[in-house]
């Protein structure tokens, strides 16, 4: 059942509490009384149409609907996107580290293993920490540049920075995903876990939320942010040729 | 039993999900790609996904040829054709399997399970899981930050064959990253951590 605009937003909330984060990435915090999502969202200043949609697509793994998504406004989709950068950066990852730390405290646990451990997961924060750095310097200025140079387009100052195009950034997720994938595997088939393995049953259980949140933000990078892109591109590429 | 990439190409919500419980109920564990239309980069996709199985409804199937690549490194993949209506043959012609949305119950499932019986066939007979000698030998160079050229002569064969071990070690350890193979070949003693090269990361 997807969520829609009039029901109790406590109610989404109890139907999927994994809705949660997502939700607080629009600023919105619990407390919501007997709100609808329709309310909730007005007292947070939330685009309703939005929310309701990106909330679907992660209720709903197969519910993906690119051309709404797509009319969104472009500078919508990359705050959205930031804010997920955000709680990879300073949650998510860092809760992954605090669970590693922690298996120190094990007094039977092999210090090589718990090295192993926290190098492989420190190269992995390293490659994620510089994949979103380049985003949030390289590509979303350029995809905000852009739009700007559409919306002004008798400006004659309105070509953004020639030296990038969305065509580059397609190729740049794999390794990243790769490690991750890695990791899992390498948790669950060939790392010994400590006598009691809460600790790692803990870690892996935060990997796959992980895995399951990347997918979700690379879907919207890579189905809806790159193919828009590429339309301003050519549109851009057009009024500046009718120009000259 | 080896997991499955599927990637299926229908309009009707319904017949998805019921394909999808089909499969979960033949017992195949596989991840699916769904999609309502075939775009234009339908060959970009099967490049990247890498599936053994595509399934299409041939209502989206408006004339165009698929093309099988023969790349020695991958199996081929199996093409089932989604029937509602008639298809003429030389459509189906490109197909390995039909399934046709009004067979019953039994017939599904029989179909399916031949298409991942004709799956698990192209993999190698009584693959052991574990790697062999050879594979531990090459394992060892490329954890310790070794390249296929490097690797080739050391061992007097060719690159090729570096790479064809390679592929075969991320396969049966379901490792793809080099610091992930390192961090197997330290668990399992094939090498020693402080053998590692300095700024070689792990």
């Amino acid at each position: 059942m997807h969520i829609n605009k009039e029901m109790k937003m406590a109610d989404v909330i109890h139907m999927n509490h994994h809705l949660l984060h997502v939700i607080n990435r629009f600023g919105i915090q619990l407390g919501f009384g007997e709100k609808s999502v329709r309310e909730v969202c007005e007292h947070y200043h939330v685009n309703l149409n939005f929310f309701l949609e990106i909330v679907n697509t992660y209720h709903d793994q197969t519910y993906f609907p690119v051309r709404e998504l797509q009319g969104f406004p472009v500078g919508m989709l990359i705050d959205y996107l930031q804010k997920t950068h955000k709680y990879y950066l300073e949650y998510k990852i860092p809760d992954i580290e605090r669970i590693i730390d922690k298996l120190s405290d094990e007094k039977d646990y092999e210090s090589t293993h718990l090295i192993l451990l926290q190098q492989f997961f420190h190269d992995y924060k390293n490659e994620l920490t510089n994949h979103i750095l380049s985003e949030e310097q390289r590509v979303y200025p350029y995809i905000l540049a852009l739009e700007r140079a559409l919306n002004s387009l008798d400006d004659s100052s309105c070509s953004p920075c020639v030296d990038y195009s969305i065509d580059q950034y397609e190729e740049e997720h794999d390794d990243v995903e790769s490690k991750l994938f890695d990791l899992k595997n390498i948790i669950i088939k060939y790392m010994p876990s400590p006598r009691e393995s809460k600790l790692f049953n803990h870690m892996l259980h935060e990997l796959f939320e992980l895995e399951k949140d990347l997918n979700n933000h690379a879907h919207i990078e890579d189905l809806i942010l790159v193919p828009m892109v590429s339309q301003m591109e050519l549109k851009l590429e057009e009024s500046n040729n009718r120009r000259t | 039993m080896a997991h499955l990439s599927v990637i299926l190409f229908e309009p009707s919500y319904l017949i998805r999900e019921g394909i999808k419980t089909l499969l979960g109920n033949c017992g195949i564990t596989f991840s699916m790609e769904e999609y309502e239309q075939i775009g234009t980069n339908f060959n970009r996709l099967l490049d990247k996904i890498k599936p053994q199985v595509v399934i299409i409804n041939t209502k989206l199937f408006n004339g165009f040829l698929i093309e099988r690549k023969r790349d020695p490194d991958h199996n081929p993949i199996i093409f089932v054709a989604l029937i509602q209506h008639e298809t003429t043959d030389n459509v189906l012609g490109q197909f390995d399997f039909v399934i046709d949305t009004t067979f019953e119950k039994q017939r599904l499932i029989k179909t399916f399970e031949d298409v991942f019986r004709a799956c698990y066939n192209q993999l190698p007979e009584n693959e052991s899981t574990s790697l062999s000698e050879r594979e531990n030998t090459i394992l060892k160079y490329i954890a310790l930050g070794w390249t296929n050229p490097e690797i080739a002569s050391k061992l007097y064969i060719s690159a090729h064959t570096v790479m064809t071990h390679r592929k075969n070690i991320t396969r049966k350890l379901g490792i793809r990253t080099i610091s992930g193979l390192t961090v197997y070949a330290i668990l399992n003693k094939l090498i020693r951590m402080e053998e590692l090269e300095q700024g070689n990361k792990i």
